[in-house]
């Protein structure tokens, strides 16, 4: 609360042309009245114009004058009905006095908090909870009954597994902390909450683990959103972009995800969530370059299999980004590096198309990438349509006709697969990005352009810092004991300590000697 | 002036492939010239200047921690000819870093893109190495640290490809003409060696400090035992042709034929070649902004990286017209000026340096 308040003072130097409450500047700091009209003129012109806020006017015991504030569709009206209206309208009450002692003692509401300033007002309004104005007081009572229509919990849909839970967070943020509530138990798991966006007047909830999660970090974190200044906040993207260290990087330098299971893993690491309301994507912070190319599942299933699919993702990551760049390469450069065999058939079926490969690998690139941007977009019933076309126009009539060869559409194919295997989307799509200034630099340059540009990206990769950590961490700067949960997933009992972030840090996160054996079962 | 830390296994990557990077393709080809089928004795006269390089810049940076080259020299050597001696060297690191580029370029120019201006191939690097050198020592740490294993282990795997073509008896006879040819052969390696000199530039900025001599010494062995491998493969492979090629390493790498398919491996020679050249040029370039920013007193040395990048790729051109007098250069004017730049004079300041250190308590 007083957080939120501090929050509007910090915000008042801002203009905002829209804000309601710009129509009298001067009544920041108002304060309720106590003669009721003065507090509703002041209410209706505040939501003039507004249809969606509603005005019940009420005598309490017959005798004293009352308004209920409350925005219909976000306040419980059954609730009020029988908990509020019923009450109040039977209440024997003559005067100010017994009248406020029977609110505060005699309305079975779980919160009920007493307001006297006009802002507050309006928040508890535009929150959703309805607020009781009585003749004679000069205080507002916000009565907790706020409930709109929501998403249920569902599966999450960015984030598929085989194995894991399967709930995923919703838009609702306080759903979504109490999924986490329910995960960590120990009262150490701490939530603050901010408020962010003028007009939007986001929740915005840091989350960390007192004793694991570094105090400098969790400070960090909170002057970084504090500095945020903006109209709203619709998406934790908003918030990403505004905290991250470098903002003109393609890569992602804050980890976003929609499953309760990661955030309380990153958590139990020492790092610190940001959940925002209205979405269900949680960002983490700080975030390294191979965090995000784990996946929640790489933890739940054997660990020689883990390992081995992460080499699997290292490989096709680099595949992603240097194949079709390397076939340029070497098909406008270095014929002399490909096999024999090989050339002849690559050769044989180049024979007809009519362009350079550069050409040909950049059409097939945009057009790839033209088809996955629409099929994201489509509606599910025109989607499948696209795929058809996709299919048939590029990969049988395009090399039928002779535009494009073969081993083109295989590569391209095999770069798609590739670029879908990283695990976090928005990883993904950066090394996407990168591919087609290399395919570039590859036909200029053929494999000294290639070899320039993954140079250019190891250096800027090696120059990110998020929130602290360097990107490249644990491999450079080297942290060998960290290796064990990067170059393989090393088995749960192995998995001693937790990864160093930054500065003072809680080395263990299990007891010794956990490894299972027969002679330490329970017999 | 440089606020990164790098840990001093960083500054052994750093210092492995700053030397090993370039030494492993020409080095050979020299060496063998003089040395014939005794050329890997070479590396091991010639390591020891890079032992007693080393040594010399380990005392001279612990008689005075935590300050700059360019400090020693002016405390050593009084303001003003330790201020010539720091322009000298300023200097001398800049011109070397235009000869790397330059040599860089001519080796792709010759084995790989004959038909592309070699005024492309030195401004993409420059322009490369440029940005690095703005990220600081940290982001050279890091870079190394992830392009060493790609270097050393593809070294390695290069050679057991190459492990069924070996033949031994190229080995003999040894030291057929007496110690001397070795020897000979090894004037043109310790330039190498003497690169260790550079840590001396990197060592103020260690964030372990009493490590930094064993990982000196360790990357000392390290470019030893590579350059010993390099040379003797090399020989066991082309024999006494070696001395005709100027990369032989990368002729004696066409020889790899694993069942008619893994043939070809000089792309990966050409890729090591061009992340070591990166990360030697970057090496360079940022010792030469940095001295630069010292020498000057300056609060930063980043402002002055983009100038200095244009007067490299001018340097790499200026005294260097064609391939006959970079050769001619690299075997008559490199050696001498190697030694006297990176050993003989850093020697001498030390020598003031322990001299004043023991003369001062008598001072009054």
């Amino acid at each position: 609360m007083v957080r939120r308040v501090k929050n509007l003072l910090k915000t008042k130097h801002i203009n905002l042309s829209h804000s309601a409450t710009q129509k009298k500047p001067s009544d920041k700091q108002a304060t309720l009245t106590y003669t009721i009209n003065e507090n509703i003129e002041y209410f209706r012109s505040i939501y003039a114009n507004c249809s969606d806020v509603v005005f019940r006017p009420i005598l309490i015991g017959g005798v004293i004058q009352a308004y209920l504030l409350y925005i219909d569709g976000l306040a419980n009206v059954e609730e009020a009905d029988e908990q509020i209206l019923n009450p109040l309208m039977n209440s024997s009450a003559k005067n100010t006095n017994e009248m406020m002692n029977m609110l505060e003692n005699k309305i079975p509401v779980t919160n009920l908090r007493k307001l006297s300033t006009l802002p507050e007002c309006i928040d508890s309004i535009s929150t959703g909870n309805p607020l009781l104005l009585c003749d004679g007081i000069n205080i507002g009572y916000s009565l907790c009954l706020a409930k709109w229509e929501k998403r249920a919990i569902g599966e999450p849909t960015a984030e598929v597994g085989i194995k894991g839970p399967r709930e995923g967070f919703t838009e609702t943020i306080n759903v979504s902390t109490s999924q986490l509530r329910r995960i960590i138990k120990s009262p150490s798991l701490k939530m603050e909450e901010l408020f962010i966006g003028q007009l939007t007047k986001t929740k915005v909830v840091i989350s960390y683990i007192e004793g694991i999660a570094n105090h400098n970090l969790i400070e960090e974190v909170h002057n970084r959103l504090e500095r945020i200044k903006i109209d709203g906040i619709l998406d934790s993207g908003y918030i990403e972009e505004l905290i991250e260290d470098h903002p003109y990087s393609p890569f992602p330098q804050i980890l976003s995800t929609e499953r309760p299971d990661v955030v309380c893993s990153n958590l139990l690491e020492g790092r610190v969530a940001i959940l925002v309301d209205g979405t269900p994507f949680v960002i983490i912070a700080p975030t390294t370059f191979f965090s995000l190319l784990q996946s929640h599942e790489d933890y739940y299933q054997r660990f020689p299999i883990s390992s081995a699919v992460r080499w699997l993702r290292y490989l096709f990551l680099i595949i992603s980004v240097l194949l079709p760049s390397l076939y340029v390469a070497i098909l406008t450069f270095h014929h002399e590096m490909v096999p024999t065999a090989l050339l002849l058939s690559v050769a044989a079926s180049r024979e007809a198309v009519p362009f350079p490969a550069l050409v040909e690998a950049l059409m097939m690139e945009v057009t790839f990438e033209a088809l996955r941007e629409a099929g994201i977009r489509l509606p599910k019933q025109v989607g499948a349509a696209v795929s058809i076309v996709g299919a048939l126009v590029i990969g049988q009539a395009a090399v039928q006709a002779g535009l494009v060869s073969a081993p083109m559409v295989i590569v391209v194919a095999i770069t798609g697969i590739a670029s879908f295997m990283i695990p976090r989307y928005a990883m993904g799509i950066g090394f996407r990005i990168l591919r087609f200034p290399i395919i570039f630099l590859a036909g200029a340059l053929g494999l000294l352009g290639v070899m320039m540009g993954i140079i250019a990206i190891i250096v800027h990769l090696s120059t990110i810092r998020s929130f602290g950590v360097p990107y490249l961490s644990p491999l450079a700067p080297l942290k060998g004991s960290e290796l064990k949960d990067t170059l393989i997933r090393a088995p749960w009992w192995k998995l001693k300590t937790r990864p160093h972030l930054t500065g003072e840090y809680n080395k263990n996160r299990q007891s010794p000697g956990l490894k299972p054996d027969p002679s330490k079962g329970g017999e | 002036m440089e606020k990164g830390k790098i840990s001093s296994l960083q500054m052994g990557m750093i210092m492995y492939l700053t030397i090993m990077s370039t030494a492993i393709l020409t080095v050979p080809g020299i060496t063998a010239k003089y040395a014939k089928q005794d050329l890997w004795l070479s590396p091991i006269w010639a390591s020891l200047v890079g032992f007693i390089t080393l040594i010399i810049v380990i005392r001279l940076s612990k008689n005075h921690p935590q300050q700059s080259f360019f400090q020693i020299c002016e405390q050593t050597a009084g303001i003003y000819i330790g201020k010539l001696v720091g322009f000298i060297y300023v200097c001398f690191l800049a011109y070397v870093t235009g000869q790397i580029i330059r040599s860089y370029a001519d080796f792709i120019l010759t084995v790989y893109l004959p038909q592309t201006p070699i005024s492309v191939i030195v401004i993409s690097m420059t322009v490369l190495a440029a940005f690095t050198v703005i990220g600081g020592l940290e982001v050279i740490g890091r870079v190394s640290q992830i392009f060493f294993p790609i270097f050393f282990f593809s070294i390695f795997i290069i050679i057991i490809l190459l492990i069924p073509k070996l033949n031994l008896s190229n080995l003999l006879p040894i030291m057929e003409d007496g110690i001397l040819p070795s020897l000979k052969g090894a004037i043109i390696p310790q330039v190498w060696f003497g690169e260790f000199f550079l840590i001396i530039f990197l060592l103020p900025f260690l964030s372990d400090q009493s490590k930094g001599r064993k990982w000196g010494m360790i990357t000392i062995f390290m470019v030893l035992f590579t350059f010993l491998t390099a040379n003797l493969i090399v020989l066991f492979i082309l024999g006494q042709n070696i001395a005709g090629s100027i990369y032989p390493f990368l002729k004696a790498t066409r020889f790899v034929n694993l069942g008619d398919f893994i043939e070809n491996m000089d792309p990966i020679i050409i890729a090591l070649w061009i992340l070591g050249s990166f990360v030697k040029i970057t090496v360079f370039y940022y010792v030469t902004a940095l001295g630069i920013g010292q020498w000057l007193n300056l609060t930063d040395y980043k402002p002055i990286v983009w100038p200095l990048g244009i007067l490299i790729v001018q340097l790499s051109f200026w005294s260097l017209p064609n391939l006959m007098v970079i050769n001619q250069h690299d075997e008559t004017v490199s050696p001498f000026l190697g030694i006297i730049m990176q050993t003989f004079i850093p020697l001498l300041l030390l020598g003031i340096s322990s001299f004043r250190k023991k003369v001062k308590p008598v001072k009054i």
